[in-house]
């Protein structure tokens, strides 16, 4: 056995949390503990949908120990939250819509009190119907589980038409696909500590992916002045989307509040289950046309996503869905559909990919199936289809100019695995019940919100009282190495060294905004920030340096320690310190606010800067178990220039094991509305042992001529081509085209028994 | 209709509180807790070594992974009456002179990303190193398949093992 994961990423210096991180000492918010500290914790709904008659807390408020018991009669503003629209409740009052729904929390002297509080809480319900799937939800006669009824949103895209279109070609396949209900299983679960503090403000330690939001949301829970709010939020142990909406800031606030003692809550993993957000289940069925020379002509897709109980971002991720029906392929007629359907499931919203990953594998899963029918090499029909650097985007929308589709279909088409007899190494052969296949899929992908979301950006730079060349920005640090990204940004733009840089992120007192650390769009709008920020900046600290040493500052430049003189010298001018002294009354600072870049054209949620993946997988398939297993996997990314190669290696890797998960073993299952898998007994996420022998990564940094928006983020792209590539993969060794994802084990035994049997039918009788 | 699950067990948290006397980190310490307090929680809440994590709680993840006499454990499914006369070592126990060879890998390798897993994935890979040498890949598979990471897919992990072990 050997394994060998290659790149042409050469590697690089150590993060700046890096120690802090393989010694322990790095203080995660869930470590913080605080003098006369108590812990709270949350009583979540014992029926996926039902009326509450009555909610006692008197027996919980008598247990010695316990500090205090709140329920919805202690918000005191709304009590309700979300990203796009506040409709979950923060503490039910009259009915619980899904497991997850808090009822009423308690802090008290310890954790076991706290526990044991929760039991005497005694809640009446009146349970109600479940609706456990979209399309019953649907149904006229499906009890309403919001006001406007159980769609939650509905958005299209058409051009041209598909009913004429499909007419005139010649192979057409229609297949429906579905997507599983994924947890993000980031390794520290939900929690921190919210401080009350002696001036009569809250500090909240708690990890999210947007301060200035959570400080918002919280302003309107807690009806106070976002003022009075500090919000402290990294360093963050994963996320992938999964903190980016409030999770348990509402209740350790309230509790805090009301015992002015500080409160730490963090959910057990099987509370972190019950309660965190998931990906979107989707049910997605395409029918696609092509003429015989494999031109596709006509595409049209339905998509039900299943969003649980509350909005949250359901809205956006649909609307992306839409968005990403056609991939980067120009298909003269479509017709995209698609709604988003309340139930009495688990919450689904912010996932990495967004989207994206569930209505790729559909459309890769047609290509490749069209592929087949037309007796065309599925690299050739890709290609006969695919976008020119200069087309319109997929939704009609103007976008930036790239041939980035282009590039990875040929990067991944020189793959060693794509030539069969290179790829031979594995033993194939020796056992005749194991069977080899090789899978391509390609992925396009959209950065940043989109057109008509408030997407603003923004950074701070400054020489700080300490002589530090401060840089601030209102990100998050969840381990993609954002604060690495930008060090080495500020190295290359100031031309400083690490030493002199001191980093601030993540707490709304001390940060700018810059929007979410969400949409791959943390490295590029770090770097738009310095683009913006850089000249003025050095301009500054040049003309006040040479205000002090009477060298002209045409001749000075900005290095380590501080600014040189041109010519030979082995030490500084002046140094930043020095600088910072004279600058007391004045300091050097400069701010940026910006717009993450947008289409012109108003198509709410369209994309303007894209990025794209291509993924080739080998997979050896078992017929005697149906175990799936990933040899190999090559990626192929197009998304700008690397800044930080370790970390984009780090992302395209873990976002492909992530997606090998999606693919090969997770579901959060639910039946009748509650979690069978409750925690890593059940719900398995890949060790080590379930990841492929060798992984390639290759970057293509080239961007497209004249292109000015520099790195694109690679949080999300790696996670996208995966699954449609291993299920290329298992048709190629097996026969079976799967459309059901986690790829059934079960299923794959019946296929492979159905084949034999009619294989022994036709020869031996 | 009253949940019976939920109601009806007003019994307050009772426990009988025992001494255990225990190395950690070559420094001997004597607790008076729980008996059956988690070696995690003391680790953490008693003694502030909040290096080693929580994730699971089931000892399926590995994220609170230490070495106790000399044989890596889950500590959340160690108690404290199991932790008696028992020498542990935790993440806050290696490279106390300079950062470990292990330590460093991870660093040069990009063996991790947010870091919540890493010190049980450390000391994982210090049992391995302890037990073999010169690790075969079947062995170090095996030692680190109870140990979780969500970011990396694992790859950076490898590499840095490989530096170790120049595989």
């Amino acid at each position: 056995m050997k394994f060998t994961y290659s790149n042409n990423l050469q590697r690089s210096l150590i993060r700046p949390d890096g120690v802090d991180k393989v010694t322990g000492k790095l203080k995660f918010l869930t470590d913080l503990s605080f003098p006369n500290m108590l812990h709270g914790k949350i009583l979540r709904s014992a029926y996926p949908h039902a009326k509450i008659i009555s909610i006692s807390t008197k027996k919980a408020e008598e247990l010695p120990g316990v500090r205090a018991v709140i329920t919805s009669k202690d918000v005191p503003g709304l009590n309700r939250f979300g990203l796009i629209f506040p409709d979950q409740p923060v503490l039910c009052d009259e009915r619980v819509r899904y497991v997850g729904d808090a009822v009423a929390a308690v802090a008290a002297e310890t954790e076991e009190i706290a526990e044991k509080a929760l039991q005497l809480i005694e809640v009446e319900y009146e349970p109600l119907p479940v609706i456990d799937d979209p399309e019953q939800a649907l149904l006229p006669s499906a009890p309403r589980l919001h006001p406007d009824g159980n769609i939650l949103h509905q958005a299209s895209y058409q051009k041209g038409n598909v009913e004429e279109a499909f007419q005139t070609c010649d192979v057409i396949v229609e297949e429906t696909y579905e997507l599983p209900r994924q947890m993000h299983a980031y390794m520290e679960t939900e929690g921190g500590v919210i401080v009350p503090e002696k001036d009569g403000r809250i500090t909240v330690y708690v990890g999210t992916q947007h301060g200035y939001k959570d400080r918002f949301q919280l302003a309107r829970i807690l009806n106070v002045p976002e003022s009075k709010i500090r919000v402290v939020s990294s360093p963050i142990g994963g996320s992938f989307g999964g903190k980016d909406e409030l999770n348990i800031q509402p209740y350790g606030a309230l509790l805090a509040i009301k015992t002015g003692c500080p409160v730490k809550i963090h959910q057990s993993r099987r509370e972190s289950v019950r309660s965190g957000l998931k990906r979107h289940p989707m049910k997605i069925t395409m029918k696609t046309g092509a003429s015989r020379n494999g031109k596709i002509l006509a595409h049209q897709v339905r998509i039900i996503a299943d969003t649980g109980a509350y909005a949250t971002l359901g809205p956006a991720v649909l609307d992306f869905a839409v968005e990403h029906a056609t991939g980067p392929y120009i298909i003269p007629n479509v017709h995209v559909e698609g709604l988003s359907v309340y139930t009495n499931n688990g919450v689904a919203g912010e996932f990495r990919g967004f989207g994206g990953n569930q209505v790729t594998f559909a459309l890769e899963g047609q290509i490749d199936r069209l592929a087949v029918k037309l007796g065309i090499c599925p690299m050739e029909l890709r290609k006969r289809n695919l976008r020119k650097a200069d087309d319109l985007g997929p939704v009609g929308q103007e976008i930036a100019p790239t041939d980035g589709a282009a590039q990875v279909l040929k990067a991944i088409s020189q793959s060693p695995l794509l030539n069969k007899k290179e790829s031979i190494e594995w033993g194939e052969g020796t056992d005749r019940w194991k069977k080899t296949g090789i899978g391509v899929a390609i992925a396009m992908h959209g950065g940043g919100l989109g057109y008509g979301r408030l997407d603003p950006a923004g950074g701070r730079l400054s020489l700080n009282e300490d002589g530090k060349i401060e840089i601030a920005f209102g990100f998050e640090e969840f381990g993609q190495g954002l604060l690495f990204v930008i060090e080495q940004l500020v190295i290359k733009e100031i031309g400083c060294s690490a030493n002199d840089i001191k980093i601030t992120i993540g707490d709304t007192d001390r940060v700018p905004r810059s929007g979410s650390s969400t949409a791959s769009r943390g490295t590029s709008m770090v770097w738009h920030a310095l683009q913006r920020m850089k000249d003025p900046f050095k301009k500054r600290l040049l003309e006040k340096a040479s205000q002090c040493t009477g060298v002209p500052a045409t001749q000075l430049y900005l290095g380590p320690i501080g600014i040189w003189s041109c010519g030979l010298n082995s030490e500084p001018l002046i140094t930043y310190q020095q600088i910072a002294h004279e600058t007391k009354d004045d300091p050097i600072q400069i701010e940026t606010e910006f717009h993450f870049p947008t289409t012109p054209h108003s198509i709410p949620g369209g994309h303007y800067l894209y990025s794209f993946a291509a993924c080739a997988v080998k997979v050896e398939v078992d017929e005697l178990t149906g175990i799936v297993r990933v040899k190999n996997l090559e990626q192929a990314v197009a998304a700008g220039p690397v800044i930080y190669p370790t970390g984009y290696l780090g992302q395209i890797e873990g976002g492909s094991v992530m997606a090998l998960g999606y693919t090969l073993l997770e579901e959060a299952i639910m039946e009748k509305g509650k979690y069978v898998t409750e925690n890593f007994d059940s719900y398995l996420i890949p060790t080590i042992n379930d990841i492929p022998h060798s992984m390639d990564i290759t970057a293509i940094e080239e961007l497209y001529e004249g292109d000015p928006y520099g790195p694109r983020g690679v949080g999300e792209i790696g996670t996208v081509a995966v699954a449609p590539a291993i299920a290329k993969a298992i048709y190629d060794a097996i026969g079976l085209w799967v459309t059901k994802l986690p790829v059934s084990r079960e299923e794959i035994v019946k296929a492979v028994n159905q084949r034999e049997m009619r294989e022994w039918l036709t020869t031996k009788l | 209709m009253v949940d019976n699950k939920i109601v009806g067990k007003a019994k307050p948290p009772l426990e009988e509180k025992i001494k255990i006397s225990l190395i950690v980190n070559e420094q001997a310490k004597e607790l008076f807790v729980d008996a059956t307090m988690r070696l995690v929680d003391i680790l953490r809440e008693e003694l502030q070594l909040t290096g080693t994590k929580v994730s699971c709680g089931i000892g399926r993840c590995g994220a609170c992974s230490v070495i106790m006499d000399g044989k890596l454990v889950n500590s959340c499914l160690v108690r404290a009456y199991q932790s008696d006369q028992k020498e542990i070592i935790t993440i806050e126990g290696l490279g106390r002179n300079g950062l470990h060879p292990i330590q460093k890998a991870f660093l040069e390798e990009g063996g991790f990303q947010c870091g919540y897993c890493t010190p049980g994935m450390i000391m994982a890979v210090k049992s391995i190193f302890d037990q073999y040498a010169n690790p075969t890949a079947e062995q170090i598979l095996e030692g680190l398949s109870g140990n979780l990471c969500r970011c990396t897919g694992y790859g950076g992990i490898i590499r840095a093992i490989q530096k170790l072990a120049q595989l």
